[in-house]
């Protein structure tokens, strides 16, 4: 049987800052925190895609600070997911104008369709989901906007929540000194490890704007489902100024502490690769909900990181790195 | 020119929504609706009816899927039974708040523990107060047509609301029977196609199910209801349309058997209606002036309906095949709502009202179990009384089985 042309769009890769879409797609009515993390991620990504998309919205901070009745902040399409189905709700979406387009009921080029996820509702509650939705090959964008907590619950632990942070379920004592004990979930390594279909998968962050568009363009661009990993800080959760949000980001590059590569076609491609890694110490120091840590603790996570610095070293095939954000100097 | 067949009622049930021409499936295995999927899994992939066919990963995926495929436009089927209908707890009042009418059969099976597949309604009872419209069939004739019946009702744009299309596990669902299957002229004129007033569209966009404060939540409550009131004459409405398009006699609410002079009554729904109408027919032969309402929706409950039926009946049995454990009168859920109904009768009409619990993790109701509710109400319209809310079939110490 011949295929169907379900008039898949190409989106191209933008070159420079200046020829990004000057056209916002998130656009005010949205009351996040100052420095909001994932809300930059939101613009970014709605930026790079734009018109031509319908956003599904699990429950999170981007549902709950973002989508007051009357004042959402989504110019594009934009639905409500549980915390638990963003996966399943973008699999029916996907289903919806795949029959629709072949009945000739919808005409227009197939839309991007993207799950804007927190990490709770990719790697906790949201697996099922996810794993799901990837596993059928729909034509979805699953984006991971990782602020590392359950944040607009009062910073709950989550399965990214990294080791030795304290957060309202962990909370630091006498009998258990580093808060957090366990070490994080690795989301980009669930997906990848046994979903057939899957076609692209990549790390970002918000201090690497270009870098994140042209990931999201490309993870579109792919005929079937896609998975991003943005790294998103979070003043409130992490405990830092709001001013150092793009500051946090670049330093979890600049430390090991995240790694951005792209995944595609089983290959592995790094960028941002520093010569000399700074010490995660630079990293937490600025970050309240690591205040309570002992040097013992610090250098058990030290020692997390160095093993995949090391596994990085290996496997790295370093690409042209993407100019990252300018930042304020203090 | 119909089509007669000798078909099951997971079997109709594909027929009807082949025949509806659903755009989205969802599916997921648990039995005794599993059949209804198999078939439509076979109608997809012979092409004999173009839509996506996805593979839930449970149930709460499947009512996901459908959300999502209704949201954006398309005529969305899924199914379910027993804890199959639980597991999905989360999404009946998105779906309902959210105005998808989107269509969830449901042959339905009792609740674990322990694992029991017999039929029981208490998987979709459970959910009756989420918003979805809700009803049970008693023949596979009549599951086929309640799958029309209910697209065409739940996306009026003047309801828009998700629909629970009920049969028995077992009795219905597995037992084939005649139906008379329509041409596709018929079901045209009087299924038009899913059109929402607001879909996702790249076009138009819209933001779906966005927060709301505090507020602004009773007056959303107060609509949903209000929506409600006003689904009763649509239920009118297309009950006629079918009525008149596929040569049927239904009732929009209940179907009354020999209840002009009855004196006492059974008010039952779904498969053991068949043995109950029997039972009826036999009482009537040795004298007894019984009768029959048999319920075709849970929601909208048809409240004025039963109290013209059951006005100046003596006394009532609520047979009940579903579970209200420490509920009002101690058994089932009907009775609740059957006594509420008949609460502002006239003092000289209002019948004395019990409860059976019969049928439950998938018995049979037998012709002699229904002789021996007949026994009590007759007990009851001597003693002028109640004297007790509940009577469990098979436990009792005089009459029943066991």
């Amino acid at each position: 049987m011949k295929a169907f042309d379900y008039r898949k769009q190409n989106l191209e890769p933008i070159k420079t800052f200046k020829s990004a879409p000057r056209e916002e797609m998130y656009v005010p009515g949205h009351r996040t925190c100052a420095g909001c993390g994932p809300a930059e991620n939101y613009k970014l990504v709605a930026k790079a895609a734009g018109r031509n998309t319908i956003f599904i919205g699990p429950t999170g901070c981007m549902y709950v600070a973002n989508s007051s009745y009357l004042c959402t902040p989504y110019a594009v399409n934009w639905i409500h997911a549980q915390i638990t189905n963003g996966g399943a709700v973008a699999s029916g979406i996907e289903a919806a104008f795949k029959v629709l387009a072949r009945k000739g009921k919808y005409n227009g080029a197939f839309p991007n369709i993207i799950v804007m996820a927190g990490d709770g509702g990719t790697v906790d509650i949201g697996l099922q989901a996810a794993s799901a939705m990837m596993y059928r090959g729909h034509d979805v964008l699953f984006i991971c906007y990782d602020n590392e907590s359950y944040a607009n619950t009062g910073i709950q632990t989550s399965p990214t929540t990294p080791y030795g942070a304290a957060t309202t379920f962990t909370p630091p004592g006498k009998m258990i000194p580093e808060g957090k004990k366990l070490f994080p979930k690795d989301p980009p390594q669930l997906f990848i490890g046994g979903h057939p279909l899957l076609k692209y998968v990549a790390t970002t962050t918000v201090a690497h704007p270009r870098d994140l568009m042209n990931k999201v363009r490309k993870a579109l661009n792919q005929d079937g489902p896609a998975f991003l990993h943005m790294l998103a800080p979070c003043p409130k959760g992490w405990v830092f100024d709001e001013s150092l949000t793009n500051e946090m980001a670049r330093l979890a590059v600049e430390t090991g502490m995240w790694s951005l590569y792209e995944w595609e076609n089983g290959e592995y491609k790094y960028s941002h690769i520093p010569k000399n890694y700074k010490p995660v110490s630079e990293y937490m120091k600025h970050q309240g909900r690591f205040k309570h840590l002992k040097e013992e603790h610090i250098a058990k996570m030290q020692a997390f990181v160095d093993e995949k610095i090391r596994k990085i070293k290996a496997a790295a095939k370093p690409v042209e790195a993407a100019p990252v954000a300018p930042h304020r100097k203090k | 020119m119909s089509n007669e067949r000798f078909l099951t009622g997971c079997s109709a049930a594909a027929q009807a929504a082949k025949m509806a021409e659903v755009e989205v499936i969802c599916s997921y295995p648990i039995r005794p609706y599993t059949a209804i999927m198999m078939e439509l899994a076979k109608m997809v992939a012979n092409g004999e009816l173009d839509a996506e066919f996805v593979h839930g990963e449970g149930e709460h995926a499947q009512l996901s899927v459908v959300l999502g495929a209704s949201a954006a436009g398309a005529r969305a089927y899924t199914g379910s039974a027993g804890v199959g209908v639980t597991y999905a707890g989360e999404l009946y009042s998105p779906v309902a708040g959210g105005r998808y009418p989107l269509q969830m059969a449901i042959a339905d099976r009792t609740l674990d523990p322990p694992g029991d597949f017999g039929s029981e309604h208490t998987d979709a009872m459970t959910f009756r107060d989420q918003g979805w419209l809700l009803g049970w069939a008693c023949s596979p004739q009549e599951v086929f047509d309640n799958t029309l019946m209910n697209y065409r009702i739940g996306e009026d744009h003047r309801v828009m609301l998700p629909q629970m299309v009920c049969q028995d596990g077992y009795f219905i669902s597995h037992i084939p029977d005649k139906v008379v299957l329509p041409e596709m002229s018929q079901v045209k004129e009087f299924l038009p196609p899913y059109n929402p007033p607001h879909p996702l569209h790249p076009e138009r966009p819209v933001s779906h199910g966005p927060q709301i404060r505090p507020d602004q939540g009773a007056p959303m409550d107060a609509q949903r209801a209000a929506v409600f009131l006003e689904v009763p004459a649509v239920i009118r409405e297309a009950t006629a349309d079918f009525n008149r398009i596929f040569g049927r006699k239904y009732d929009p609410f209940i179907e009354k058997h020999k209840m002009e002079d009855a004196e006492i009554a059974f008010f039952i729904m779904g498969a053991h209606s068949n043995t109950c109408r029997n039972t009826v027919d036999e009482l009537r032969k040795k004298g007894v002036k019984a009768g029959m309402v048999r319920l075709r929706w849970v929601r909208p409950w048809p409240t004025h309906a039963l109290a013209e039926a059951f006005a100046g009946v003596k006394a009532v049995a609520s047979v009940e095949t579903s579970t209200s454990y420490g509920g009002a009168m101690r058994g089932g859920n009907l009775v609740h709502e059957l006594r509420a109904s008949l609460y502002d009768l006239p003092d000289k009409e209002r019948p004395l009202v019990t409860s059976f619990m019969a049928g439950l993790g998938g018995e049979t109701i037998w012709l002699h179990d229904f002789e021996f509710m007949a026994k009590k109400l007759l007990n009851m319209i001597a003693e002028k009384r109640t004297s007790r809310y509940v009577y469990w079939i098979g436990f009792e110490a005089e009459g029943g089985k066991k």
